[in-house]
Order: C-alpha cells, then sequence, then structure tokens
C-alpha cells in the first residue's frame, strides 16, 4: 500500500507541527500511551474506508437538520457545522484536573456574581476595581438585590480551554450567559457510534447522554414550587436563530415544552404560557435570549423577543431563570483576569487552572502596548461571541489593524488583548490524508443544588490550514470529544 | 400544548395534504389530456382555478398560457412564487415541522427533511423531466409516508388531534374545489347521455380524489350525479366531503372537551357541526336542484370559517384579565431563598 495513496493507514505521513502540542501524536509521531489502541484501529481502518465513514456522517447530519445558520453568509441559512470524525481524546488525568479546576472556577463564579448584584464586598476590599467593574456592559444595575434560588447565576456554563505547547491546559474565556454547543456534542456522540461501533467499544469513552437529564435536575432544584410540579420551559429567539437546532434539541431531550417570547405572558408577577387548554403557570426558564432583549418592561424597548414583566415576575421569585440575568458583568473579557483572585477571596484556594496573559485596553500602560504591538496580538472585544470583534495580529492585513486599533482607541473599555498561543493540534482529514488542526475545547458545567461537569464537551478545529479560529461562524468544525476512562477501573 | 404550536401542528399537516392532492391532480391530468380531446381552455386551466391561482398566472404568464400544460405544471409544482405550489408548501410543511421538532417524532421530521431535500437539490427535478409520473407517485408517496409515521408515532394526544384536524378539513376543502371546478368544465345537466369522452371525464374525476376503486366497488352507475354525490356525501370514503368534516368534527369535540371555559365561548365546534347538520340529510338530487356550484361554494366557504374560528378559539386566544390557570397553584414558601 503506497503511503501517499487513496487508501493505506489513515495517520500515514502525519507529522505534528515543530513546537506545538499535538492531542494524539508526540513529538515523535507516536501515538500517546493512552490512544495507542485508538489509533492502531484507526490507521487499520484505512483512509478508504474512513472516507466512506464521513460520507455516511455527512448524510446523517443532513437528514437530521442537524445544523445552525450564518448570519454572514448570503443565503442566510442552515448549515451543517462541519464534523470530523476523527475524536480528540483527553486522558484520565487530564480529566481530572480539568473536572477539579472547571468546578473551582464555576463555584468561584457564581459566588462573584451573587457579591457582584448583592454586597459588593470584592469591590470594596479593592480586588477589581470598581470603575472597571461599573463600566462593564454586562453589569445590569437594574438587578441589583435581586437574589436568584440558592445564589445561583450560572446553571450552564461553557468554559473554553486550550493547550499550550508545553501541554498545559489552560482557560482561555468563560461564557456563562447563553453557552452554546452542547447539542453538537450529543449530536455528534450519536453520529460516531453509529459509524464506529467497534472502535467506541474497544476504546473506553465515557458517556454524555446523561447531560439532558442533569441539566433539567438543575432546573428543577432551583424552582420556586414544588420539584415534582415544575414546569420548565426553553425560551428561544424562535427558527431563525442561529443556535436554534440547539433549542429545540434540549427542549425536547429535557421534556420541555419550547416557547418563544409571544407565548409568554404576566400577570400578577407570575409567568403563564399560553396552552389550548388555557393559561399555564411556568416556575423555570431556560432562557436562549440575550439580556437585553428579555423584557421591554426594563431593558430595550423595541424588542419583540421578550417578555413584558418578567423582571418583576423573576424579582418577585416567582420564577427562576437560567441562567441569571446579569451573568454578562461574569464573562467580560476585561474582568476574566481576576478570576483567579475570585477564587481566592471567595474559596480561599489557589486557582487549579491557570488563564492566558491577558491585556486590558482601559488600563492606559496595557492599552499603550496592545496598540505598539497590534500585529502580534489577538485583540478581542470583550463581550462578544462567536469569534465576532477578534482579530489576530499575524494574519491581519495592515487595513484590519488600522481599524481594530481605531476601535480600540474610541472604546478601550471594550477590548483586551492577549499573546497569539500556539494552539494544540489534532490529526484531522484534510482533503486527502490527516493533518495536523488547531483545535480548542469546550466542556459544559451544570449547576443547580451541586456542580457537574459533563464528561465530553466540544472539541472545535479550525479546518483551514494554518488558521487559529475555530468558530462555527468562521470556518470552524467539530470533533467529539473522549474523555478516556481509567483502564484500572 | 402552546397555542402557537397547536397552529403549526395544523398547517403542518395542511400543508402536506395540499402537497398530495396537488401532485394527485396533476398526475391524473396529464394521463387524461392524452386521451380525450378538450379545448385548451379546459386542460389545464381548471387546476389553477382548485388552487385560486388563475388570477396571479395570468399576471405572471399572461393568460394564453394556461393552455399550455407544460408551463401549468411548472407552476403548480417548482415555481416559488406560487403560495400553493408543490415545493413552496412542501416547503411551508417543512419549516413548520422545524419549528416544531421538539413536538413531533424524530420520523416525521426526518422523512419531511429528506423529502425537501430530495425536492432542492436536483434529483427531483431530473425526475420530474424524465418521468413525470414516477415523479407525482414519488410526491405523493412522501405525504403518504409522513401521514402513516404521524398516525404510528404520534402519542394520541392534543398535538395529534390538531395534526389530523388540519388534514382533513384541507382534505374537504381539497374534494369540494376539485368536484366544483371539474364539474362546471364539463357542464353536465342532469339526465344528459354519457359519451365516451365524457366517461372518460368522470373516471379522472374519481381518479384526481383517489376515488376511482372506491366507488366502483359500490357498484353505481358512472355518472355524473353520481361520482358527485359520492365525492360529496358518501360517509365510507375517507375523501369525501362528509367524511372527512365528520371525522374532523370529532377530533374538534376532543380537543373543545379538554379546553378551557372561554369567555364569551369558542366558535369552530358549534360552526363545524352547523355544517354537518346540513350537509348530512342533503341528497345529490337537492343539491344538483340547488345548483353544484351554489352548494360547495356554501361548503367551501364554511370550512374556511371554520378554519377561521380554530385559529381565534386555540392558536392565538385572548386571555384577559380573568386568568384562571389550568392548574392549582402549589407554591412552596418554605424555601428562604439563599
Amino acid at each position: 500500500m503506497s503511503r501517499n495513496g487513496t487508501n493505506g493507514p489513515l495517520f500515514a505521513g502525519y507529522e505534528p507541527l515543530a513546537g506545538v502540542y499535538d492531542e494524539i501524536f508526540d513529538a515523535d509521531a507516536r501515538p500517546r500511551p493512552d490512544i495507542a489502541g485508538v489509533v492502531r484501529m484507526f490507521d487499520a481502518l484505512g483512509k478508504a474506508e474512513f472516507r466512506a465513514r464521513q460520507k455516511i456522517a455527512d448524510h446523517t447530519f443532513r437528514k437530521g437538520g442537524i445544523t445552525f445558520s450564518v448570519y454572514a453568509d448570503s443565503q442566510g441559512v442552515e448549515k451543517i457545522f462541519p464534523f470530523d470524525l476523527i475524536p480528540r481524546t483527553i486522558s484520565p488525568q487530564d480529566w481530572k484536573h480539568l473536572q477539579a479546576g472547571m468546578t473551582q472556577r464555576v463555584r468561584a463564579l457564581n459566588m462573584f456574581l451573587c457579591d457582584a448584584y448583592g454586597d459588593q464586598r470584592i469591590l470594596a476590599e479593592g480586588k477589581i476595581p470598581r470603575w472597571l467593574f461599573e463600566q462593564s456592559r454586562g453589569y445590569l444595575p437594574e438587578m441589583r438585590g435581586v437574589k436568584p434560588r440558592f445564589g445561583v447565576y450560572v446553571h450552564v456554563a461553557g468554559i473554553d480551554v486550550i493547550r499550550r505547547p508545553s501541554g498545559e491546559l489552560v482557560v482561555l474565556e468563560d461564557n456563562i450567559r447563553t453557552p452554546s454547543g452542547v447539542s453538537y456534542v450529543l449530536a455528534n456522540r450519536m453520529v460516531m457510534k453509529r459509524v464506529y461501533p467497534t472502535v467506541f467499544a474497544q476504546a473506553r469513552v465515557a458517556p454524555v447522554d446523561e447531560y439532558p437529564m442533569r441539566l433539567r435536575e438543575a432546573l428543577v432544584a432551583t424552582s420556586p414550587v414544588q420539584h415534582a410540579e415544575t414546569a420548565a420551559v426553553v425560551l428561544t429567539p424562535g427558527a431563525y436563530n442561529s443556535a436554534y437546532f440547539e433549542h429545540s434539541f434540549l427542549a425536547r431531550m429535557m421534556g420541555c415544552e419550547l416557547v418563544e417570547g409571544q407565548d409568554l405572558f404576566v400577570h400578577q408577577d407570575t409567568v403563564y404560557v399560553k396552552t389550548t387548554r388555557g393559561p399555564k403557570r411556568v416556575d423555570v426558564i431556560y432562557k436562549r435570549i440575550d439580556d437585553a432583549f428579555l423584557d421591554p418592561e426594563v431593558f430595550r424597548k423595541d424588542s419583540m423577543l421578550g417578555v413584558p414583566g418578567l423582571v418583576r415576575a423573576y424579582a418577585k421569585g416567582n420564577v427562576t431563570l437560567a441562567n441569571a440575568i446579569g451573568n454578562g458583568v461574569g464573562d467580560d473579557k476585561a474582568i476574566y483576569p481576576f478570576v483567579p483572585e475570585m477564587i481566592r477571596f471567595y474559596l480561599s484556594e489557589e486557582p487549579i487552572l491557570a488563564q492566558v496573559e491577558t491585556y486590558i485596553c482601559a488600563n492606559e500602560a496595557d492599552r499603550a502596548y496592545t496598540l505598539k504591538h497590534i500585529d502580534t496580538l489577538v485583540t478581542k472585544s470583550v463581550d462578544e461571541s462567536g469569534g465576532y470583534g477578534m482579530v489576530l495580529g499575524p494574519a491581519a492585513s495592515k487595513a484590519q489593524l488600522a481599524e481594530q486599533a481605531a476601535r480600540i482607541r474610541a472604546n478601550p473599555r471594550g477590548y483586551i488583548a492577549q499573546p497569539l498561543v500556539e494552539l494544540s493540534t489534532c490529526p484531522t482529514w484534510a482533503g486527502e490524508s490527516t493533518a495536523p488542526r488547531r483545535v480548542d475545547y469546550r466542556p459544559f458545567i451544570v449547576t443547580g443544588k451541586s456542580t457537574w461537569v459533563l464528561p465530553g464537551g466540544l472539541t472545535r478545529v479550525a479546518l483551514t490550514d494554518g488558521s487559529y479560529v475555530v468558530n462555527s461562524s468562521q470556518g470552524g468544525g467539530s470533533k467529539d470529544t473522549w474523555i478516556l476512562e481509567d483502564v484500572a477501573r | 400544548m402552546i397555542s402557537r404550536v397547536a397552529g403549526n401542528c395544523f398547517w403542518m399537516h395542511r400543508y402536506v395534504e395540499r402537497v398530495e392532492n396537488t401532485a394527485r391532480m396533476l398526475q391524473v391530468n396529464g394521463a387524461f389530456v392524452l386521451d380525450v380531446q378538450l379545448p385548451d381552455a379546459q386542460r389545464w386551466r381548471p387546476f389553477l382555478i382548485v388552487a385560486g391561482e388563475q388570477p396571479r398566472f395570468d399576471e405572471l404568464f399572461g393568460a394564453g398560457k394556461a393552455h399550455d400544460g407544460e408551463v401549468v405544471q411548472e407552476y403548480l409544482t417548482w415555481d416559488e412564487r406560487c403560495p400553493s405550489s408543490i415545493l413552496t408548501a412542501l416547503g411551508w410543511a417543512r419549516e413548520n415541522a422545524r419549528t416544531i421538532r421538539e413536538t413531533i417524532s424524530l420520523e416525521m421530521w426526518e422523512s419531511l427533511n429528506e423529502a425537501w431535500l430530495w425536492m432542492k437539490e436536483g434529483s427531483a427535478r431530473k425526475l420530474y423531466q424524465r418521468d413525470r409520473h414516477t415523479f407525482y407517485n414519488r410526491v405523493k408517496d412522501i405525504c403518504l409516508l409522513f401521514n402513516g409515521i404521524c398516525h404510528n408515532t404520534i402519542l394520541n394526544a392534543e398535538p395529534f388531534d390538531f395534526m389530523r384536524l388540519g388534514m382533513l378539513l384541507e382534505r374537504a376543502g381539497q374534494t369540494g374545489r376539485i368536484l366544483d371546478v371539474k364539474y362546471h368544465t364539463f357542464g353536465r345537466e342532469q339526465g344528459a347521455d354519457e359519451t365516451a369522452g365524457e366517461v372518460a371525464q368522470w373516471l379522472a374525476l374519481l381518479r384526481s380524489c383517489a376515488a376511482f376503486d372506491p366507488f366502483l366497488k359500490l357498484n353505481r352507475p358512472l355518472s355524473g350525479p353520481e361520482v358527485a354525490g359520492f365525492l360529496i356525501l358518501e360517509d365510507a370514503f375517507p375523501r369525501s366531503v362528509m367524511h372527512c368534516l365528520a371525522r374532523a368534527a370529532e377530533f374538534l369535540e376532543r380537543i373543545d372537551a379538554g379546553s378551557y371555559p372561554a369567555a364569551g365561548g369558542r366558535r369552530a365546534l358549534p360552526g363545524l357541526s352547523a355544517l354537518i347538520a346540513y350537509v348530512k340529510p342533503l341528497t345529490i338530487g337537492a343539491i344538483l336542484e340547488r345548483g353544484l356550484h351554489a352548494e360547495l361554494t356554501h361548503i367551501i366557504d364554511a370550512t374556511a370559517g371554520v378554519c377561521h374560528a380554530i385559529h381565534a378559539d386555540y392558536f392565538d386566544p385572548v386571555f384577559d384579565g380573568a386568568v384562571r390557570p389550568a392548574q392549582s397553584q402549589v407554591q412552596s414558601q418554605g424555601e428562604a431563598p439563599a
């Protein structure tokens, strides 16, 4: 069998990039011990068979309509999120470390939000500059004094993690408003099981199927009424939203109704949904709408997506909102550098997971540094997601850099900068053979009465050669993430 | 169930029913015009009328083009400007399904999604060009599969009731419209002689409503009045107007019984019951005496009225200040907020 022919071992000729950590192969192109067995199975499968199975996977996604929508695209409608059939694996040791780190981090963020909308001790004691905090667009003063049940602000967190060349896993950013992607985790796993039943059986991968059940449990646990009678709904902006598939999917898997703002109304500070049998009380809302559009009485008056009076009902404690209103101050990228401080302040612990060095452009010195080195840094908007508002210095044109610099000067509080991290890579199908492509990782953490980390998560991959951008809206794809279970169990 | 979602269930099935009826009509007529010499204006124009699309077609293509079967079929099958074309209606069925994915079964969604992809992506178009008859068979199969899956995988609760209600009311209207237009076109009077060409027309009409075999099984003489009577009044035939209205009323009664006491009452069920009370005692003789066109118009309009009333009663209800929730309030005040 020729090395570079259309058939042959799947990983034939695979070469990791110099100075970059590869998730599957070490620097000598040998498979890492935890996954050597899996690599052998894939190799034996061969390129031709792999191609055939990729076709089956693609067909399954199309048939199932497992899509997302892209705003910038001319067609503007549904696209299949490209799925690469080579999984990304995480060793049991790495997993233990991640799990502990995530749990700690989410605990600290919850306590921060409680404090931020309560006594603001962390500000009073000067751990976070008050001016920086108050200028956050995510801080909603209207919510001060409103206490969600059990102090849970972050029922669902999606925390992005990357790996440095040294092998160290670090947190890149937090997503605690409406983190998305878990439906792809579940859909990807379903497809993987269908396409690779044998490999799967051998590889001992932690299952992910209990996510919807765990999420539902957390929602019910934080309900204002008796658990057995709790009515929980998923609130979506509608079928034209880019993440609509996920809203629908989770509603179905949790056995909840999927509602739009127009289906709900508030009467005497209680939320009701319009049903064919009359109004039915709603106790918990898993909301996938931005805070700004949630309630035209309090926030954007022009919003057609929200429910007038919802904030009143929420403030009275008559409805639980997951995630809580006002979480944006917690995933503001200019506040992110203070999360280790939150861990120390609220938990009296040292952070288990490190972060990426960050320059806060609101600070004069940091801003000057950023503007001087804008062509080598990654500059980001503090409150956008999906990769929008981000410029990769080394990959940008002079014009793009000039535009970004102008934006930073016009609104310094709105930007941060970070050094470009050489993201780890994972073997990915690149048309004719496998090649290293950059990946990140987003685990999902659910908090109700306690915190649970999904043993899996979304690995996003930059499909283009040389690209560092993994977002779905900007040409990224995804891989199934395998948390390998300890053999000695 | 959520009011808006009830509407989606209702409309999803109406659209699928519309697709099936259109495909059947066009397929039957395709064979029919090869057998029978009809004036140009009568060969394809009636189908534009049945779909309510004659004015728009004339505007887009000019009145003369209605003589051209290819142009009419193209318009009623593929044109996205035509709200009732097969492609458009299928697209709307699928869009409704997409909006209520969590309500319908996975198989139902996949069947519609696959059908829509097939239509959009070229293989359907190739089949349409190469083998028109098989193409329409496939379209009908899509609808039959969808309804079959629905009947066998959906919990028989409210969503199911609204789905069947939509399908049945659409079907009643379709049968009524096809009969009205075709009967008018053939222009028969009671008791006139049947020629071979006219027999072919009645057979084609029966086939358009999937009534060919059922009608023959009942051993009735093949005449205009018999066919019309069968299509309107025969309760044993699943596509007759009477059958569809009666079954629709059963579903609407179930829905109504489970519903809440509405201020001012609801209008859909009374409206439908009144229509059934009107149609049930009719005979074809009486209908023809009063004028088939007038009677069918009345029935079709009343059916449309019922659909509007269903919308007001269930899909877009107004809840005034007197809110009486469907479940009892059991607020647990015991747990103090953290």
